[in-house]
């Protein structure tokens, strides 16, 4: 007979804090509940406050990807009032968003994530000295660079909109500021810099020929093509997933969201082919098929969430958050809300992107052996490689276009908006609405909503609930691996606004 | 004896750890080295187990072991009700958890507006309060009258993010035992005892009086786009993100986030007035003189000025 027991842990170097309970059938993760464990309240803050209030306070939801809220709140607002958003404007939005992904992914990967490579658990395994040489806290070599290279990076979102975090440069019609060529070059310096070391360090190539790489086959061959390769991180992450198996384990629901990335300028060379408003479509994607988004088949459903559940899931132009704090009572566990697309549990992160825009390594690996903690991370480490040169792109012809940044749009008095971006963490919605010159109602979709949402009414668990049953824990006091399998979807859980923290949780 | 130092994130964003991490001198990975604090946890940082850090946390509890430096990141969270059931750990309300360890901690830091004075979410249903103040007023979560264990109140560090340069020197300080010399709302004065707008690269417009409707344009942003930088105490301008600009320099409404009563309850980006003068003007100014010295400057502006013919 197997022993059942139950273990809650808490999980640190998450942005936020998470408790995810769990149960374990032997060494094994039979059952997994993702416990949101605090309410900020974001939502009804905003009821009753003047329609630009938003771009205020909602940046503040979230520390670590704050311009990916203004850009979501400005959108809903750029909707109300039906202005056309210039092309300059749009560069620099873009330019702004792109960097704090970036920033994003590699202080997640190297403060956040591959720190648990060092963990004492894998004290045995060949690569454990390297690892902790490169990861240890505030010290490996990696770590140390990865810090020192992102803080550099984020100087461009400090020229374009004054700090990081928590600017509100940009505004309905645009943005606030002028940016003059010399700072623009100063931008492009400081996006070679950075392209420099992450090909260098990150990647071990350049980025021509790591998107040259189109199945697992190829992947292969890549890392035993140079010593380069094996090295960087890339090469040695790639290296002990297949030490340790992360390739197996972490699967997740199967289905995937993205909400598209930017508006693009309409004169550009980066517009995609076809002339899409996204270079990167909003889709989803589940059974190897990619259909287009369709906004209004969203749902939050509150069944195991501690709010207020009034006449079932609800589309967020109809949601309400009204807490309802009952410690343990029934079946409601979480302060998230269990978003919904087409009544299905929907991943969303770089992977989602990845396969949405129909990238050839990430379809391959995905429809052969199915997603893991390997793919997803794999797909955020190596984002950048599709981001820079859309950067570059956008950085250069602004160099030469010194059109317009800013188009005054006419009052915000009544309507509602939709503001709906690819956040570095995945799909990100504001859903505002507006009388009298007044917030009514203003509703928040997080990527970490999706990914660690609860069950919901027909008890299926949220994306990174699935993906911890059946993991294997091999050592109860070092539960290394459902932190690989948590981590891999970059939570952030002082962005799960109704929005909770979630501190996770084994219980032994 | 080295200094230890403990981080606690309570209802916040954790951008006042990610403002840390912009730190160039010294860069966040050198700084506790730097100053030879031996950092105890950090919720970001860390890679200690939990039941590593469970065991910490009652070393500290117990008084087995100091606490020197106790940095609180993030509001206290009380509602609902007071129960403090909007933010737990383990089942238990956080706010417990922080009123303990700020018994044991020798200084403590409140890192951000949350912490300081509430900031997002005081006086709202969280029931959100800074350590010692909320809003404007003292008390707050540990009391008017509360000293830790050095002898010092709660020291605030306002700003949404506190500039990572402020939270380093403050540290500097205590390990280097620099007097702190503290305004009236218990922020040290070489960072709180400027305002905002000076070092605004829009002065000189601000002089004269010559104010922007609309965004995107050069002038001063006071009268009509709800800029706090002349009302607000904070180094933004002194100190620069980044080294290299700020909100008001490119052309951002200072939204006064230092302030005990961030976010204020009227709209961001526009300006209060009567007849045209902003109803808040700056600390101690006479109105009737204020407004003949800036009818005055707007006769007086100069033409490359009004025609906005000048870098910012």
């Amino acid at each position: 007979m197997t022993v059942k027991k139950k273990k809650i842990i808490a999980l640190n170097r998450v942005e936020g804090d998470l408790e995810i309970h769990i149960e374990l059938e032997g060494q094994v993760v039979s059952e997994a509940r993702s416990v949101g464990t605090m309410y900020r309240g974001f939502e009804n803050i905003m009821v009753g406050r003047a329609p630009l209030d938003g771009l205020v306070i909602t940046p503040r939801i979230c520390g670590i990807c704050s311009t990916a809220h203004l850009y979501a709140a400005v959108k809903a607002l750029d909707m109300i009032c039906g202005v056309h958003v210039p092309d300059n404007a749009r560069r620099i939005r873009n330019v702004a968003q792109m960097v704090e992904q970036l920033q994003n992914d590699m202080r997640h990967a190297f403060v956040l994530f591959m720190p648990d490579l060092a963990n004492p658990a894998y004290r045995e395994q060949p690569f454990f000295d390297e690892a902790v040489a490169r990861y240890r806290p505030l010290a490996g070599r990696t770590t140390v660079e990865s810090i020192r290279q992102t803080r550099d990076i984020l100087g461009i979102i400090a020229m374009l909109g004054g700090q990081w975090p928590h600017s509100s440069f940009m505004v309905p019609g645009g943005v606030v500021s002028m940016p003059s060529p010399a700072e623009i070059a100063q931008c492009r310096y400081l996006l070679k810099n950075f392209r420099d070391w992450y090909e260098g360090r990150v990647l071990g190539c350049r980025l021509e020929r790591w998107l040259d790489i189109g199945s697992r086959a190829e992947l292969m061959a890549w890392l035993e093509a140079s010593h380069s390769h094996r090295d960087s991180e890339v090469g040695f992450f790639i290296r002990c997933c297949e030490t340790l198996g992360l390739d197996g384990i972490g699967r997740g629901c199967g289905n995937f969201i993205s909400f598209g990335r930017l508006d693009t300028p309409e004169n550009s060379d980066a517009t995609p082919e076809g002339g899409r408003t996204y270079y990167s479509p909003a889709g989803f994607y589940a059974d190897s098929q990619v259909t287009p988004l369709q906004q209004e088949e969203i749902r939050e459903d509150l069944s195991h969430a501690w709010f207020q559940d009034r006449g079932g899931p609800a589309h967020p132009f109809e949601g309400d958050t009204i807490p309802y704090a009952t410690g343990s009572e029934g079946e409601k566990y979480s302060w998230a809300k269990a978003p919904r697309y087409k009544h299905r549990p929907a991943e969303t992160g770089p992977l989602a992107e990845m396969l949405v825009s129909a990238n050839p390594l990430f379809r391959d690996l995905v429809e052969g052996r199915g997603a893991s903690v390997f793919v997803r991370q794999l797909a955020r480490m190596t984002r950048g490689a599709v981001l820079i040169p859309v950067l570059e792109r956008y950085l250069r012809e602004m160099t030469g276009d010194r059109g317009a940044f800013y188009q005054e749009p006419a009052r915000i008095e009544e309507g509602q908006g939709a503001g709906l971006i690819e956040a570095p963490r995945g799909a990100l919605g504001h859903w505002v609405q507006v009388r009298k010159s007044r917030i009514v109602r203003y509703q928040i979709i997080t990527p970490t909503a999706w990914n660690g949402s609860p069950r919901d009414a027909h008890s299926r668990r949220g994306p990174w609930e699935e993906a911890l049953v059946g993991t294997p824990v091999r050592s109860p006091d070092h539960p290394v691996e459902v932190y690989h399998v948590v981590r891999s979807f970059d939570p952030c859980l002082v962005c799960t606004v109704h929005t909770a923290d979630v501190r996770k949780t084994i219980q032994l | 004896m080295p200094m230890n130092l403990l981080w606690i994130h309570c209802g916040g964003c954790g951008g006042d750890t990610w403002s840390l991490f912009n730190a160039f001198s010294p860069p966040i990975d050198a700084l506790f080295k730097a100053l030879n604090i031996t950092l105890l946890w950090h919720p970001s940082i860390s890679d200690t187990d939990i039941s590593e850090r469970q065991r910490l946390f009652d070393e500290l509890l117990q008084g087995d072991r100091p606490l020197d430096i106790l940095c609180v990141e993030g509001s206290i969270i009380r509602g609902p009700r007071g129960t403090g059931l909007f933010d737990t750990v383990m089942g238990k309300p956080k706010k417990d958890l922080v009123a303990s360890l700020s018994r044991r901690a020798a200084y403590i830091l409140a890192v951000g507006t949350c912490a300081s004075f509430g900031g997002i979410g005081a006086g709202d249903e969280i029931e959100a309060t800074g350590m010692q103040f909320l809003k404007w007023d003292k008390g707050g979560f540990l009391g008017a009258d509360f000293t830790s264990r050095g002898g010092l109140p709660v020291i605030n560090l306002p700003g949404c993010p506190c500039h990572y340069d402020v939270i380093s020197g403050v540290l500097s300080a205590l390990v280097l035992g620099s007097p702190i010399d503290l305004t009236e709302y218990n922020s040290p004065a070489e960072w709180y005892n400027v305002m905002v707008h000076q070092g605004c690269t829009r002065n000189e417009y601000h002089e004269y009086r010559v104010e922007d409707w609309h965004f995107g344009g050069k002038g001063c942003l006071f009268f009509h786009l709800g800029c706090h930088g002349p009302l607000a105490h904070g180094p933004c301008n002194k100190l620069l993100w980044h080294r290299r600009s700020s909100k008001t320099r490119v052309g951002v409404p200072c939204f006064g986030c230092t302030r005990p009563d961030f976010p204020q309850p009227y709209p961001f980006f526009e300006t209060r007035n009567i007849e045209g003068i902003p109803i808040e003007l700056p600390e101690g100014i006479n109105r009737a003189h204020y407004m003949a010295y800036k009818g005055m400057a707007a006769a007086a502006a100069p033409p490359r000025l009004k025609t906005r013919k000048t870098g910012i």
